[in-house]
């Protein structure tokens, strides 16, 4: 259920709008990767379409920094069960964020764990 | 009654209810979703695209146009610009559309995009008042308990993610209702694209939808953030500086004058 709920939202997403808030682009993540997972803190979670922008203070042996990724439309993020005030800025949560390709900071978040356990 | 009088009462009859029935087209109101078959795999995103029979002229177009967005992987949707035709209405990004049919008139709306088609049924307008759009323009009509529309006055799109086409491509949509044993309402769409100006041959393509009763389309607003982004640049720009320049006298102007 949730994989195919995943694939859906994965065309649904990036046949329409492979770009987000600065007209960036799904190009510079490696899709096919569906086992990577970051946690960290939340400093700003803005639902958009066609794409959403999540910032997530992230500690790791790189240290600690701000990271931005991009994510589902607003309105898939809805259908998949976001609501409004689900996530917050302090949360800590976790994206199911595919990497990207040149394994810079960053990715694009197949799906969100939210603070209270809800999966989107 | 003779048989002749029974043959002209059978007629009669037989008219009544082909009229009747042609008066009633089913009714495609609703929220559409993309239809899977039971059983079947979800869908892949990827893959190289569709081999499509392009003439050479056409085919440098499309070749060009792939070759310039391929190192940033820009879309027309990334760019908030919405699909068109023949994009519009077999993908639409996997978003459900509503369609609001009335009797001269079927208003479809793309949830991606808030793309709006309007497939008019009755008074065509006259050619030198159209124009070329993304989506065209569309005029259908009835086929018993089919609806045949078609659809001229695109642009040319070579950023049609699967069927890209000149402003001389011509679509004809046949859409029929059914419904599954389970009583899900399925909506086929048979499509085929001619474009002498493209193709060698027509181009034909299915896409199935099934009724979602009890969701709602979604607002789609796509350019807010850049809308935001570009207050805030404003605000910078105009932000009073935190050590203005010290004023000096007018000119002319005599200290203790």
């Amino acid at each position: 259920m949730r994989t195919s709920f995943l694939a859906i939202l994965i065309v649904s997403s990036l046949a329409v709008a492979p770009a987000a808030r600065a007209h960036h682009s799904a190009a510079r993540f490696d899709l096919t990767i569906r086992d990577h997972f970051v946690t960290g803190i939340v400093k700003e979670f803005h639902p958009a379409n066609p794409h959403t922008k999540i910032v997530l203070e992230i500690t790791d042996e790189k240290g600690t920094r701000d990271v931005e990724f991009e994510g589902h439309s607003l309105n898939n993020y809805y259908r998949g069960g976001w609501r409004e005030g689900l996530v917050k800025v302090g949360d800590k949560i976790t994206l199911q964020a595919a990497p990207t390709k040149d394994g810079s900071d960053g990715g694009y978040a197949l799906g969100v764990i939210a603070a209270d356990g809800t999966k989107f | 009654m003779n048989t002749a009088r029974q043959l002209g009462v059978l007629l009669g009859f037989c008219l009544g209810a082909h009229v009747a029935a042609a008066a009633e087209p089913p009714d495609f109101t609703g929220i559409w979703d993309t239809y899977r078959e039971p059983g079947a795999p979800p869908p892949r995103f990827g893959g190289p695209p569709e081999k499509l029979p392009l003439k050479t002229d056409a085919q440098k177009k499309v070749d060009d146009y792939r070759a310039l967005i391929a190192p940033s992987g820009d879309t027309p949707g990334g760019w908030c610009l919405g699909t068109g035709m023949p994009g519009s209405m077999l993908g639409s990004g996997g978003y459900p559309m509503e369609i609001v049919q009335h009797k001269e008139l079927l208003v479809v709306v793309y949830e991606a995009h808030t793309e709006v088609r309007h497939i008019y049924l009755a008074n065509r307008a006259k050619e030198g008042d159209l124009f070329p759009d993304r989506n065209g323009y569309s005029f259908g009509h009835w086929d018993g308990d089919k609806l045949v529309v078609e659809t001229t006055h695109l642009k040319e799109a070579v950023d049609q993610a699967r069927y890209p086409h000149s402003d001389q491509a011509k679509i004809v949509e046949t859409y029929h209702l059914a419904a599954n044993d389970d009583g899900t309402k399925v909506l086929t769409a048979e499509m085929t694209l001619t474009d002498p100006a493209f193709y060698t041959e027509p181009i034909k393509a299915v896409k199935k939808w099934q009724q979602k009763p009890g969701i709602r389309l979604l607002p789609y607003e796509c350019n807010e953030p850049a809308w935001e982004d570009h207050l805030e640049q404003l605000r910078e720009q105009q932000k009073p500086a935190a050590h203005p320049p010290q004023q000096k006298p007018a000119a002319g102007k005599k200290d203790g004058g």
